[in-house]
């Protein structure tokens, strides 16, 4: 579906625990060679009792040299997930959890997990504060880090949904913080046939060369899996 | 309280201030009191979406045994019929327990984030709009520690609202913030009205209250002048405003945001103490603006003088001894902001600059 779209970077997302380990028994016969970037998302609610099971099944991940994106939440024993070192990639949360969500909150989790790397969550940090205060501060404070961007708007039931214009409006003055070699992928809920679309509002977004002469970015896109 | 520049200050000043220390701790117990008293009768009572937040003595951390309890219910989200019913009944908890707020005030009800962020000057900024925006920057906490998130973006909401307004951040050498003037003249705008209104009141009461009025005006309604002109000035002057290097527009305003907002956490006096070691304020000045302050504070926390003061007119004020007291005391406090903003070689320029015209 996406070779079609002219997407060369993926995220597979294994949200709920349940479909982790069919997904990563899986990851051997799935053709991704099309894609030049590949991350995997590991579930965002988890029993702690199965934390242990989880890292397990993502040291097979990370063997292949994806980033694994993580909801800090989830998080129970901080020594278990070093393990997967510089492929552990932290996500900025909503405003319904309780961590993650501010610079202030996301250095202690990097001071645990020294050799995390960081996806920045746009839809995330503009519900959490709509100026993008935080937003610029994060890139900022963890530009050494960030490895892959999310992007979509974020609704009012704190759903990840298609791009509006006020989500656009602040990305755009985002955009010039982002440095244009990182993979982005899409994370808005939409019907195959708006997929296209969506990537090309998204290309409006991060090529906008009317704010402070951006030049066209190596663009990865992707529609989540 | 152990890391707050007032209680450095005091440390250093090695004075004694009873009353303001005794009034920044029942602050503390009061806060905790509220929430625990609506957590305990009204549960679940905070969202994601609404906060209540409270002005006046309680947050600049002057509350006395007196004192009225000015709150509101705000709400960044979506319009919900409930949130008057969950108002209303926030209110009937916290009327049995302190002294509501003047009815006719701004305060005991719903306040919606858009009227405040959008509504900054043009007809539709009505006083009452003008007064919860500007208390909601100089003198606001939100109550408990799960329902800071709504108070927080429309806290930052404004302020950088007012910064969006300014088309220029940095001063010409490009090293240093400018001091965001369309904030300024709110907060000055704000001061004129808030003495126009005290001429007002004194018509529409009849004369009653005048004395504690008077009071407040010279104290605690000027600290809170006083501390909003500081606010603005330490844009420019304060190493902690750096603007990043090889940042765009956007950016710099969003560490300005961050800037003026941490400035707003701190409370008046802690402003005004702030800025007493950071411009080098000369100590007997500092001594006597806290001085004042603890006497206000201290007069404040008796009830005898506090009530002798509500029903004193102002043509008996000349032959009042407490407010002789009140002269003597605000005095003080007036002739140590003089220093700060007449004396001090980098705050009274700005004063020139930005005070007046």
């Amino acid at each position: 579906m996406l070779n079609e779209k002219h997407a060369d970077a993926v995220e597979l997302s294994a949200l709920r625990e349940y479909e982790l380990p069919e997904l990563v028994s899986a990851l051997p016969s799935l053709d991704l060679s099309s894609f030049k970037y590949v991350s995997f998302h590991a579930p965002s609610t988890m029993n702690a009792a199965f934390e242990p099971t989880t890292v397990e099944l993502l040291e097979a991940v990370v063997g292949r040299g994806w980033q694994v994106i993580v909801h800090p939440d989830v998080i129970v024993d901080w020594e278990l997930w070093k393990k997967l070192g510089q492929y552990l990639c932290l996500e900025n949360m909503d405003k319904r959890k309780a961590v993650g969500q501010t610079v202030d909150q996301l250095e202690p989790l990097f001071k645990a997990l020294p050799e995390a790397s960081f996806c920045f969550d746009l839809g995330h940090v503009r519900q959490v504060d709509p100026t993008l205060t935080e937003a610029f501060l994060i890139l900022r404070h963890f530009k050494n880090r960030l490895r892959q961007i999310h992007i979509s708007d974020v609704n009012s039931d704190s759903r990840h949904a298609e791009l509006t214009i006020e989500a656009m409006l602040a990305f755009k003055r985002l955009a010039p913080a982002i440095p244009p070699t990182i993979p982005v992928i899409i994370e808005s809920r939409v019907s195959e046939s708006q997929i296209e679309s969506e990537i090309q509002l998204v290309r409006e977004i991060l090529d906008d060369d009317n704010r402070g002469g951006r030049r066209t970015p190596n663009l990865t896109q992707a529609i989540s899996a | 309280m152990s890391d707050s520049p007032l209680r450095l200050l005091i440390d250093r000043l090695d004075i004694q201030v009873p009353h303001i220390l005794q009034c920044i701790e029942e602050s503390a117990g009061v806060e905790r009191e509220v929430e625990g008293l609506l957590s305990r009768t009204r549960s679940q009572w905070v969202s994601l979406d609404t906060s209540l937040v409270v002005f006046g003595s309680l947050a600049r951390g002057e509350w006395t045994p007196h004192s009225d309890l000015d709150w509101t219910y705000l709400i960044d989200g979506q319009a919900n019929s409930d949130h008057l019913t969950i108002a209303q009944e926030i209110k009937e908890v916290l009327e049995h327990k302190y002294v509501p707020p003047n009815p006719q005030g701004a305060f005991a009800s719903l306040v919606f984030s858009h009227e405040l962020i959008h509504k900054i000057g043009g007809q539709d900024d009505t006083n009452r709009n003008t007064t919860q925006r500007m208390l909601l920057l100089l003198e606001s906490v939100a109550i408990g520690n799960r329902a800071q998130e709504a108070y927080e973006r429309v806290v930052r909401g404004v302020i950088n609202r007012y910064l969006e307004e300014d088309p220029r951040l940095l001063t010409k050498d490009r090293t240093r913030y400018k001091v965001p003037r369309f904030l300024l003249n709110d907060i000055v705008r704000f001061w004129r009205t808030m003495a126009v209104d005290f001429a007002s009141k004194q018509r529409d009461r009849g004369g009653k209250g005048w004395g504690l009025r008077n009071f407040k005006l010279r104290m605690s309604r000027k600290l809170l002048f006083a501390s909003g002109l500081l606010t603005c000035f330490g844009c420019t002057l304060d190493p902690d405003a750096h603007p990043p290097e090889d940042a765009d527009i956007d950016e710099r305003r969003a560490y300005l945001v961050r800037y003026l907002r941490n400035q707003f956490c701190y409370t008046p006096l802690e402003v005004l103490a702030r800025a007493a070691i950071l411009y080098r304020i000369p100590e007997d000045a500092s001594v006597r603006l806290l001085s004042a302050y603890d006497g206000f504070l201290e007069m404040l926390r008796n009830e005898g003088i506090r009530e002798g003061l509500d029903v004193l007119r102002a043509e008996d004020a000349a032959k009042d001894k407490h407010f002789e007291q009140v002269r003597r005391i605000s005095r003080d406090f007036q002739s140590a902001l003089d220093v700060y903003f007449f004396e001090n070689k980098e705050l009274s320029a700005l004063t020139k600059r930005y005070g007046v015209f």
